[in-house]
């Protein structure tokens, strides 16, 4: 897994690449409640480069999703038909705001 | 085409990296439909992941064994995956279904792995023999 780490419109961007699985799930977790901490609300993940993501990946989503229920905005790009496919049995395509690009993301953070 | 893959792996999370590039180059040798293979990856991973993360009581190193085969013949074609370990018995099949239609909220964190194994492939056996966990996954190909 490749983390980028970029601010747009207010938001901050975080890009995956590669594959996000039990091995540093970990990682991710500990970045994304680094930038929670801080006091960022608007949150966009964009997965254009995202070729695998497992249950790790998954929890840890759910996670900032939880953190950021009440106080701010987390919204996905890009996400690849096989990833898409693991949201919609995980149910995690109801409560995730799902977008097709990092800029209408961008806009549903606002 | 029939098809074998055997691998043993070391109880260490680390060896999911050499799994998987295994079962990219099997998948690639027979041809297997990305989104075929993608969801191997998936039900390996979680399987191991589970083994290597909660099957042991001891800190000792244990050693799992992988199988990934393209039975000859099989008409349509089927891919079978079979996990064996010595770690504490647990089968799958009895794991809790979580609800995935409960808002964030109500969301337990956690618990979806065996879930998604469940989802992706079409059937799972479980059986525990000569102190082993056997499990055996299959997934049919369409087309």
């Amino acid at each position: 897994m490749e983390l980028t780490e970029s601010k747009k419109g207010g938001a901050v961007v975080l890009g995956l690449s590669g594959r996000v699985d039990a091995t540093n799930a970990g990682v991710l977790e500990q970045r994304i409640l680094a930038l929670i901490d801080a006091g960022e609300k608007r949150l966009v993940i964009d997965c254009a480069q995202l070729q695998y993501i497992s249950s790790a990946g998954l929890r840890v989503l759910l996670i900032a999703a939880k953190r950021l229920s009440d106080s701010g905005k987390l919204a996905l790009a890009a996400l690849n038909h096989q990833i898409r496919d693991v949201f919609d049995i995980a149910g995690f395509s109801s409560i995730f705001q799902i977008c097709r690009t990092q800029d209408d993301a961008v806009a549903a953070v606002q | 085409m029939n098809g074998e893959l055997t691998l043993t792996v070391k109880n260490d999370l680390t060896e999911l990296a050499r799994v998987s590039s295994a079962v990219a180059e099997f998948g690639q040798r027979h041809a297997l439909p990305a989104a075929v293979l993608f969801d191997l990856h998936l039900a390996l991973d979680e399987i191991l992941t589970n083994i290597i993360s909660y099957g042991y009581n001891d800190n000792r190193e244990h050693e799992i064994v992988v199988r990934v085969t393209l039975p000859a013949g099989s008409q349509p074609r089927r891919i079978e995956l079979e996990v064996r370990d010595d770690g504490r018995p647990f089968n799958p099949l009895d794991a809790a279904q979580p609800d995935v239609s409960a808002p964030v909220a109500e969301r337990p964190v956690g618990g979806l792995g065996i879930y998604l194994v469940r989802r992706v492939m079409d059937d799972l056996e479980y059986r525990r023999q000569q102190g082993k966990n056997v499990l055996v996954m299959r997934k049919t190909l369409a087309g």
